[in-house]
């Protein structure tokens, strides 16, 4: 059976400590699904190297992760996966196509940092599942490279008895579905330095940003040119309309701007997007706290429901 | 084997600190006192965020062959109707490994799986199925290990003894230590529970000999032999000291097969014995009662103790008889504990033990007892004035 081993876990340090974040926030337990891509990186070559054969290293990058804020949030209590529950919160996390499902993650407080009997159960059916496995991104040149499955696993935990110092611990696994076992794997945290070349040259974009059409609309020509001319304002009210989702008002057209000949004058065209774009993510942020603040009390609420009915179920 | 009993859990209504839920509290009581094995609750802690007073983790203590295992049960406080999750021992972390590939081939019908699938917070049996069915579950693991173990000897000895009833093996290995396995054998197969009148054990009282085999290299020409040790459950203590038996020796290139049976006869027989030194005991007592008159207190199982009070003049004392499991061969202890006398403290003046008196195991049972009365008789005179001396001090 093919199952080509992981060798490294590379995650952000912004990425890894907003999931120890969520974690750590969360009422109890929790789990959720990690995104990424598996890369791979050809050795540098150094005539200094003792082993100059070392073979090429296969990298996992975590791109972005959903974190449930439960458990049990897409297998039942055996470890059992439901793949309608899985493929729903993969799809809601509508991610660029380069990030795939690379696999998940369980935090639980006060417990010692292994993989219990469920976790190992999840990650054997996530990992033997044939829907979803996804390529390497840059395979080797060669023949056919295997596909790959979701197979990695961060289990976060807490020490049980509490420190001043050390208050959350961290560790990666992969679940090599061949041996049916976890292979503990070292985490690369990446943040920005020449260390991390490899990562940067395997960089690519993936935010929705419309394309500028140089010098729109600019020359008169243009308006005559019948089908053409549709096209491109069908392409032009689309922009428009994604444009709209950052900042309202802006016209795609005074984009154009920003570039060529005039654009040194054009500063305040700038200071405008981004000041409209500031204000919006100011009224979201409000958004957010409102409604973060209806959910919290909310949750009390349930939790507080929660601790009634199991005492009154109790008491039968 | 004294199972830990639960203390009454607290009032199931209120929520004071340091408590389980009544669901999860529910469970780990009846396992507790259900499980037909040693099983105890070694460290309980609270995983909750709001409510640290909310015991949801639990460490199991569970006795497997002659040792014990280690298991965190996790539940989750902030769902307690929810099934719990199980973390192994660091040292067994192939275990998972092997009860979910068992549990695919056999259709997840008999495995733990099902009992977390269907887990039913409201019938406390729940939990102790489940352990149940996982400490059977890393039996076979175990014996799988064991057979995996390539070397001659052990195989073969596997192949005569693995028909046994009970028996138990486990494979320790690890970075700095040898690699052993270790065999609990379960001796006589007999009840010894049956053959004690009135017995109040409540767990089957067993005796077994650990065997463990040092893995051996394949150069080693002769192989070393087992360590050997009887173990019993400890209440048979009462009626049978196992350190008093002397194993059989070890021939070079011996088998368990051949060893056992000889081990057994001899165990067997003292077993019996044992048992019928109960009686002997019993009309000891007896026939000190009718020196003494009717004991005020008295073992009436194992015959162990007895307590008479008697009286030299008007001097009244208590006589504690205190008789081992080797008696008649070994004379009784008494104990002289004055009724008028006490120390500072309050409490009343004891004598020391005294075994040195006149005494023979051929002599007929009423004789022994005369022959205590009739020692006794010169010894209150000493112990009273023993019991007098603290007072002149005042």
């Amino acid at each position: 059976m093919e199952d080509p081993s992981i060798d490294k876990v590379a995650i952000s340090g912004p990425a890894l400590a907003s999931m120890i974040q969520r974690f750590s926030t969360s009422q109890g337990s929790v789990d959720g699904l990690i995104f990424g891509h598996v890369s791979h990186i050809a050795p540098t070559l150094t005539d200094d190297s003792p082993n100059s054969t070392s073979s090429a290293t296969l990298i996992a990058t975590i791109t972005g992760f959903f974190c449930s804020g439960s458990t049990h949030s897409f297998y039942n209590s055996s470890g059992r996966v439901d793949p309608v529950l899985l493929r729903r919160l993969v799809l809601a996390q509508a991610q660029s196509p380069s990030a795939h499902l690379l696999g998940w993650f369980s935090g639980r407080r006060k417990t010692h940092l292994r993989p219990s009997l469920r976790e190992f159960s999840v990650s054997n059916a996530l990992s033997s599942n044939p829907n979803l496995t996804f390529p390497i991104q840059n395979p080797p040149e060669g023949p056919s490279s295997p596909n790959l499955v979701p197979s990695l696993f961060l289990l976060f935990a807490s020490p049980i008895t509490d420190q001043t110092i050390h208050t959350h611990e961290y560790r990666a696994y992969h679940f090599r579905a061949s041996k049916h076992s976890f292979e503990p794997k070292s985490i690369q945290i990446v943040n920005i330095g020449p260390a991390f070349r490899a990562q940067y040259e395997n960089f690519s974009p993936n935010s929705p940003f419309p394309n500028l059409p140089f010098e729109l609309r600019v020359s008169p020509m243009i308006v005559d040119r019948g089908e053409e001319n549709l096209d491109q304002l069908r392409q032009v009210n689309k922009d428009q309309s994604e444009l709209d989702m950052c900042t309202q008002g802006l016209e795609v057209g005074s984009l154009s701007r920003l570039m060529g000949s005039e654009a040194a004058n054009y500063t305040t065209g700038v200071e405008d997007l981004y000041e409209k774009m500031l204000v919006k993510i100011e009224s979201l942020t409000t958004l957010v706290e409102k409604s973060s603040a209806n959910v919290l009390e909310q949750e009390n609420l349930n939790r507080k429901l929660r601790y009634k009915a199991a005492r009154s179920a109790a008491l039968e | 084997m004294l199972s830990q009993r639960h203390t009454p859990s607290r009032s199931a209504t209120t929520m004071s600190p340091e408590t389980a839920p009544p669901l999860i509290a529910a469970q780990l009581n009846y396992l507790l006192s259900h499980f037909p094995l040693l099983v105890k609750i070694e460290n309980k802690w609270s995983g909750s965020k709001y409510y640290p007073g909310i015991l949801d983790r639990f460490t199991l203590v569970i006795s497997y062959c002659l040792d014990v295992i280690k298991w965190d049960i996790i539940f989750d406080a902030e769902s307690p109707m929810a099934a719990p999750d199980v973390i192994f021992g660091p040292d067994d972390e192939n275990f998972q490994q092997f009860l979910v590939l068992r549990g695919e081939e056999e259709g997840d019908t008999k495995s733990p799986k099902k009992f977390l699938n269907d887990w039913n917070s409201r019938d406390p049996t729940q939990l102790m199925l489940l352990i149940q069915e996982l400490r059977d579950q890393y039996m076979s693991f175990q014996k799988k290990r064991v057979a995996e173990v390539d070397d001659d000897r052990l195989k073969f000895e596997i192949s005569t003894i693995v028909a046994r009833e009970g028996i138990e093996m486990h494979m320790s290995s690890g970075v700095d230590k040898p690699e052993e396995v270790k065999f609990s054998v379960p001796l006589l197969d007999m009840n010894i529970n049956k053959m004690v009148p009135g017995c109040p054990w409540k767990h089957k009282q067993k005796i077994y000999l650990q065997v463990i085999y040092p893995v051996e290299k394949k150069y080693v020409s002769t192989p070393s032999a087992p360590r050997l040790k009887l173990v019993s459950t400890t209440e048979l203590k009462s009626i049978f000291s196992i350190d008093d038996v002397k194993l059989p020796t070890w021939l070079n290139g011996m088998c368990m097969a051949e060893y056992l049976p000889h081990l057994e006869e001899s165990l067997e027989n003292q077993v019996l014995e044992a048992v019928s030194l109960i009686d002997v005991r019993r009309r000891f007592i007896e026939a000190l009662a009718l020196q003494f008159g009717r004991p005020l207190e008295a073992d009436p199982v194992f015959c162990r103790k007895a307590t008479f009070l008697a009286a030299s003049g008007v001097f009244t004392f208590l006589v504690h008889v205190l008789i081992s499991t080797q008696f008649p061969k070994q004379q009784p202890e008494l104990m002289l504990q004055s009724s008028q006398h006490f120390n500072s403290q309050g409490a009343p003046i004891k004598s020391l033990f005294l075994t040195e008196y006149p005494w023979s195991p051929r002599w007929e049972i009423p004789l022994m007892a005369e022959r205590i009365c009739d020692y006794l008789t010169d010894e209150a005179l000493n112990f009273k004035r023993y019991c007098n001396e603290p007072q002149l001090q005042h």
